[in-house]
């Protein structure tokens, strides 16, 4: 895999940033149609490159995956998950929403964590947040989203049992840097809630549930170092869904 | 509706692939990755050895007497620790990679990192699964910033589902990407699970619409070898999972007042090669989803 040149990456972006002074319905179009070819030759290129390097790649690819890792990360841009972890296409399990939420009800991150576990036996969940996160920002603001609402009002809960640490903190930017954390936090025990977590912990001592915050100022990962046997324990005391006859979720 | 045939070289095409790749740096790049990657700690091999279970204390015990393994975060008994005991593990190694490609790209490029930290303008809103195997920034060879990224399990789309209706709505109306690409892929372990008859508890919700799919084509697949019904119910469910996002009303105006564009993709694992599904839709397609889907 490639480390991309961003200087160059740069320059590609301005070319892009022009869009928006295009005028005419047509140079829209052609626009368009360009910037989705050249991911067309992108792809093509990395293919290549893979198969220089390692012939059978894809074969291997071909043949199953087996991760170590599922990420659940933010859907933002900014944080593509492999590329920050430096890992290839075949290494980590990826799911991505706004604001790397876990919430009780939801079926679909819900689904993604039961499939991890239980078939493909992840050694590790990452729960990784980021800093300068819109949706968290956008749960600070007293507006009306509309559809949004009722998912970023998980960050909202996240505060309200926060709230006295939140509150002790003056410094507004830090207050919102903590709550990254903090919701980080928060979906890690979501995790750790799940039967297959803790069934599968019980039985194999796997997975273990990390959380992480993604630096954008600098690219570098912050491990919150949250300890899982210690997180488990507690969640466990109202929970515990581990000897269960009924086994899902 | 969003179709784009992979046929101009116009100038701008010759530019981006010549910029993007011919740089001697991406290429030393390439090569640094390419040997970590065919090192010792290969991504198929397992690192836990389901066997021997470890427990969490004695991983710590042991870290805590060979650090050397993990210079990068000295503080004794940290997850990072116990996972850089093992040498295999890929955890650790993520970790430690992640510090060196931060350190790579702002060398290289001293703002990137800071222009990040201003804000986002991704172009592209990626539905894809969440299969290791397709990694879509990467596969699409693109950077930090370029693609705002929703994957589940077998990209499936419900239309109740709040998760994805919310990565939609922010893309489209907040950040107003200019495609949105629904990729599924070959090897589907959601496809081949909705394609055989196992009861799979909390999945079984999910992989509904698949199974629809999979009642409504019958006769079709039924006639397909096993891996060729499994593309086929893939590319069916990238067209019924469009077919959601064009059914609401933000993505139907964005289509007709900005030219949104809609992408079906099938990403092959076996060969790393997207391709694009034909996914026009005909005038009355299109007037009966306006009338039923339009809301003002």
């Amino acid at each position: 895999m490639r480390l991309p040149n961003p200087r160059i990456a740069s320059q590609f972006r301005q070319v892009f940033v022009q869009r928006d002074k295009m005028a005419s319905k047509t140079e829209m179009h052609q626009y368009l149609k360009q910037s989705l070819d050249h991911i067309f030759q992108n792809n093509k290129k990395w293919v290549s490159s893979k198969k220089e390097t390692d012939a059978s790649f894809f074969e291997k690819l071909s043949a199953g995956q087996s991760p170590d890792y599922l990420y659940i990360g933010c859907s933002d841009s900014r944080v593509p998950a492999n590329e920050i972890m430096g890992l290839e296409a075949g290494e980590v399990f990826v799911h991505r929403n706004i604001a790397n939420l876990v919430p009780n009800v939801d079926l679909n991150v819900m689904s993604v964590i039961n499939y991890a576990v239980r078939h493909l036996k992840v050694k590790h969940i990452i729960v990784c947040g980021h800093y300068n996160c819109g949706g968290v920002k956008a749960a600070l603001t007293p507006a009306d989203l509309g559809l949004l609402n009722p998912w970023l009002r998980n960050i909202r809960d996240v505060y309200r049992l926060h709230e006295k640490e939140l509150d002790e903190i003056p410094d507004e930017h830090a207050r919102y840097n903590r709550l990254i954390e903090l919701n980080v936090m928060e979906s890690c025990r979501n995790v750790i809630k799940t039967a297959a977590v803790q069934q599968s912990y019980e039985d194999n001592h796997y997975p273990i549930v990390h959380g992480w915050v993604f630096d954008l100022g600098d690219g570098l990962l912050k491990d919150l170092k949250i300890d899982f046997e210690a997180e488990l324990e507690d969640v466990k005391k109202i929970y515990c869904l581990s000897s269960g006859a009924n086994s899902e979720h | 509706m969003g179709v784009v045939r992979l046929t101009g070289q116009s100038g701008l095409i010759a530019r981006a692939a010549g910029i993007s790749r011919s740089s001697s740096g991406s290429l030393l790049a390439t090569q640094s990755r390419a040997t970590r990657m065919t090192a010792p700690s290969v991504p198929h091999t397992k690192p836990f050895s389901i066997s021997t279970p470890v427990s969490c204390a004695s991983h710590k015990n042991t870290s805590a007497a060979s650090p050397s393994s993990l210079d990068i975060n000295p503080q004794p008994k940290s997850q990072t620790d116990i996972a850089g005991a093992d040498p295999t593990d890929r955890y650790a190694a993520g970790l430690r990679l992640n510090k060196e490609w931060a350190a790579q790209t702002a060398r290289d490029h001293p703002s990137l990192f800071p222009t990040l930290a201003s804000g986002q303008t991704p172009q592209i809103l990626w539905i894809g699964c969440s299969d290791s195997r397709c990694p879509e920034t990467t596969f699409l060879g693109l950077e930090p910033g370029d693609v705002f990224v929703h994957r589940n399990i077998a990209n499936v789309l419900h239309p109740g589902d709040l998760s994805s209706s919310a990565v939609i709505e922010y893309a489209v109306q907040h950040l107003r990407v200019n495609h949105v690409v629904v990729c599924g892929h070959t090897a589907c372990g959601g496809v081949a699970a909705a394609l055989g008859n196992k009861n799979l508890g909390i999945l079984d919700p999910w992989l509904f619409p698949l199974r629809q799919l999979r009642e409504r084509n019958l006769k079709l697949l039924q006639s397909m070898p096993t891996s060729e019904a499994a593309s086929k119910l893939a590319e069916l469910n990238v067209r019924e999972g469009l077919n959601i996002v064009k059914q609401k009303s933000i993505v139907l105006n964005a289509i007709q007042e900005r030219g949104l564009q809609l992408h079906g993709l099938i990403y092959d694992v076996g060969s790393g090669v997207l391709s694009e599904l034909d996914t026009e839709d005909s005038e009355e397609v299109i007037r009966a989803r306006l009338t039923a889907f339009q809301t003002e």
